[in-house]
């Protein structure tokens, strides 16, 4: 079994729709990733929070899916926040220059305090 | 830069009054213990009266003037950290070797050429890096150490030429050393903290009992004022192209102990912390070095870093820069008061013994943690292992060492200066063959980016190498692999590894990748995949140290350099 591979949770926290990621996501598995979040987006769902704490790293490829799916939510008068971006996934948002673009939380205890 | 939640005040942060205050009286009662140092000069060069508080005295002013250069952030001189100064043993070989050749002005001329020394070599850190490894920065500061508990051994006991032992001093020397293991072993808060302190005043009355402590000599024929301006009648310069090589490598071995010190502090205020910022090394070699001038023309000896007022930062949680400014203001305003002079200056020679021989224990084995710190295999075992020996024989087998060339007597007549000398030259040697190179094939249709990340690691992890690097270099290969696509004639990647660079070349059959010098904004990014490859290309740009895509008739390569 691949461990790195990209799994996509989804789980409810009240009205918040949290997408739990883990293991990498690059250009094989961004467009997965877009589809799914732009479904729940065009599905109604006003509040979606995506979890990072378990994304070993993103490529640009996962930044672009991301950017589509915060435009997508912009679009539909929904929040799409990110919380857990840590350690060198948290580097790659710096480094692209990304960590300004999203709305992001420290920890989902944070996020889901804010988007209740 | 991450601020370590346990710490109480950062180092941009400004502590209230009080406890900035407090913090520095701390650094100053730890560091004038290195007056030790300018005092064994003074006294070896049988200063009295006026002369010999006057040195005491302008040395207290270095000591204010070299914290504050070390502190100050600005381009080209300062770390920009809490860095107190301290007269060390470093200088203190070659000093008594130049006070015998020529005197005191052959010590002060040759302690300004040592910091120019400094100086020229602050600009040029970077670029040495792989020629000054932790470990011998660890070797240099061991040696000293030793160097110290031999000195204090020979203070505390009182060995006279002719090899005699003094009693009184060995009962000075005892109470004082007890009180400070006692203290630092067994007691906590202030007594831990100031034991040092503490077991020299035991030792100050000690001495007094019975009649070792004398100030007679240092007293000024025409009394003791509260306030004088110190004189510099002792001051005097001149050179000797002997001292040269002595003098520079203790000014290297300087630099390597600012090197230690200024990363610890760096460390102390940064989570994140996994390599020195170099900038902020190089301004405190400058310091050191202008520092270093500062002490020569006022008629003191070389300063360094001080790696227990780095420890005691760490341990009291106060990193600030402020506390460096006021521990200056502080030893200036000393330098002008004769009586603080007078008690430092009558400083018995066994309390001194006891406090060198104590201290000595501490800086052996922050050099012994260093020389361990990183992953010792045959080539670091030689250089760490050969050169501690020549630093050994050098002491064990003085007599016959001099008898090598006077040219070479300067190296082979301390243990330091030999040590380093061998470090250095054998970590030269050693470096012949160190980097390591493997590469392997992605055939076309099978670029497989796992397997690519198996590769990585499992040599990274043969090469001890950091994962932070290598965790760098796959993404960057796995985004590069992103970008490239599935060229025909497949994909080559070549890693070439040593302890200081990690070097990634890719060679693909196609255009080279597009590099961009400015971050494409959100906009472009969504609008089509050009933005998402101008985005691959910035996010590789910024996550390597250095990057190169070059092409030439339809073949493309793209080096990426990390820094380790």
């Amino acid at each position: 079994m691949n461990t790195s591979a990209l799994t996509i949770g989804q789980t409810r926290a009240g009205d918040v729709c949290v997408v739990t990621l883990s293991g990498r996501i690059d250009s094989t598995n961004a467009n997965e990733m877009m589809e799914q979040l732009t479904r729940l987006i065009s599905s109604g769902e006003k509040s979606i929070l995506v979890d990072f704490g378990a994304v070993l790293y993103l490529t640009s490829a996962a930044f672009r899916a991301l950017l589509v799916a915060t435009d997508e939510a912009e679009r539909s008068a929904a929040k799409f926040v990110l919380c857990s971006v840590a350690g060198h996934v948290r580097e790659l948002f710096e480094m692209g220059g990304l960590l300004e673009v999203f709305t992001i939380h420290n920890s989902r205890d944070e996020a889901l305090k804010q988007l209740g | 830069m991450t601020r370590p939640l346990d710490l109480i005040y950062a180092v941009d942060e400004t502590p209230p009054r009080a406890i900035l205050v407090i913090s520095a009286v701390q650094h100053v009662a730890i560091m004038a213990i290195t007056l030790i140092f300018p005092i064994i000069i003074a006294r070896e060069a049988k200063l009295t009266g006026t002369a010999f508080l006057d040195l005491v005295s302008l040395s207290m002013l270095g000591l204010g003037v070299a914290t504050v250069a070390f502190c100050v952030r600005s381009q080209f001189v300062g770390s920009g950290y809490l860095c107190p100064a301290a007269y060390t043993a470093i200088y203190l070989g070659p000093s008594l070797f130049a006070l015998r050749q020529g005197g005191l002005s052959l010590v002060f001329g040759m302690t300004i050429v040592a910091g120019f020394v400094q100086v020229a070599v602050a600009p040029l850190l970077q670029r040495l890096r792989a020629l000054l490894p932790s470990e011998i920065a660890g070797i240099v500061i061991a040696i000293v150490g030793l160097a110290l508990a031999g000195l204090g051994i020979r203070y505390s006991l009182g060995i006279t030429e002719q090899q005699h032992i003094n009693p009184d001093y060995v009962l000075v020397a005892g109470v004082s050393l007890l009180t400070m293991i006692v203290l630092n072993i067994w007691s906590k808060s202030y007594g831990k903290m100031f034991c040092v302190l503490i077991g020299m005043l035991v030792g100050y009355a000690a001495s007094a009992a019975i009649g070792i402590f004398d100030v007679s000599d240092i007293l000024p024929n025409d009394g003791l004022s509260l306030f004088r301006v110190p004189r510099l009648a002792h001051v005097g310069f001149s050179f000797d192209m002997v001292l040269f090589a002595p003098f520079a490598v203790a000014a290297l071995a300087a630099t390597l102990r600012v090197m230690g010190d200024v990363s610890n502090a760096q460390r102390l205020n940064d989570v994140d912390w996994v390599r020195p910022k170099f900038s902020s090394l190089a301004g405190a070699v400058s310091a050191n070095g202008i520092a270093v001038i500062f002490c020569g023309l006022v008629g003191s000896c070389g300063v360094n870093s001080y790696s227990s007022s780095i420890g005691l930062s760490g341990a009291t949680g106060v990193t600030s820069r402020s506390v460096g400014y006021v521990i200056g203001i502080a030893f200036a305003v000393l330098a002008f008061l004769p009586p603080a002079a007078v008690v430092l200056a009558a400083m018995p020679l066994p309390v001194m013994g006891a406090a060198l021989f104590f201290t000595a224990a501490f800086v052996l084995t922050s050099g012994l943690q260093m020389i361990t710190a990183r992953m010792l295999d045959a080539r670091k075992n030689v250089v760490i292992g050969f050169s501690f020996a020549m630093a050994v024989a050098a002491d064990i087998y003085q007599d016959a060492l001099t008898a090598v060339p006077i040219a070479l007597q300067p190296i082979f007549g301390n243990s330091l200066v030999l040590g380093t000398v061998s470090a250095v030259l054998l970590n030269l040697i050693m470096r012949i063959g160190v980097r390591q190179r493997v590469s392997m094939k992605l055939e076309p249709g099978e670029i497989n980016r796992e397997a690519v990340e198996q590769f990585l690691t499992e040599h990274g992890a043969r090469w001890a190498a950091r994962r932070d690097v290598m965790r760098r270099a796959i993404f960057g290969v796995v985004q590069v692999l992103e970008v490239v696509g599935n060229p025909p004639g497949g994909i080559e990647i070549e890693a070439s590894f040593d302890e200081f660079n990690l070097d990634v070349r890719i060679r693909y059959a196609g255009a080279p990748v597009q590099i961009p010098d400015r971050k494409p904004t959100p906009r472009e990014i969504v609008a089509s995949e050009d933005g998402e490859r101008l985005l691959a290309g910035y996010l590789l740009r910024q996550s390597a140290h250095r990057i190169q895509a070059r092409g030439t008739a339809g073949a493309a390569e793209l080096l990426l350099h990390y820094d380790h």
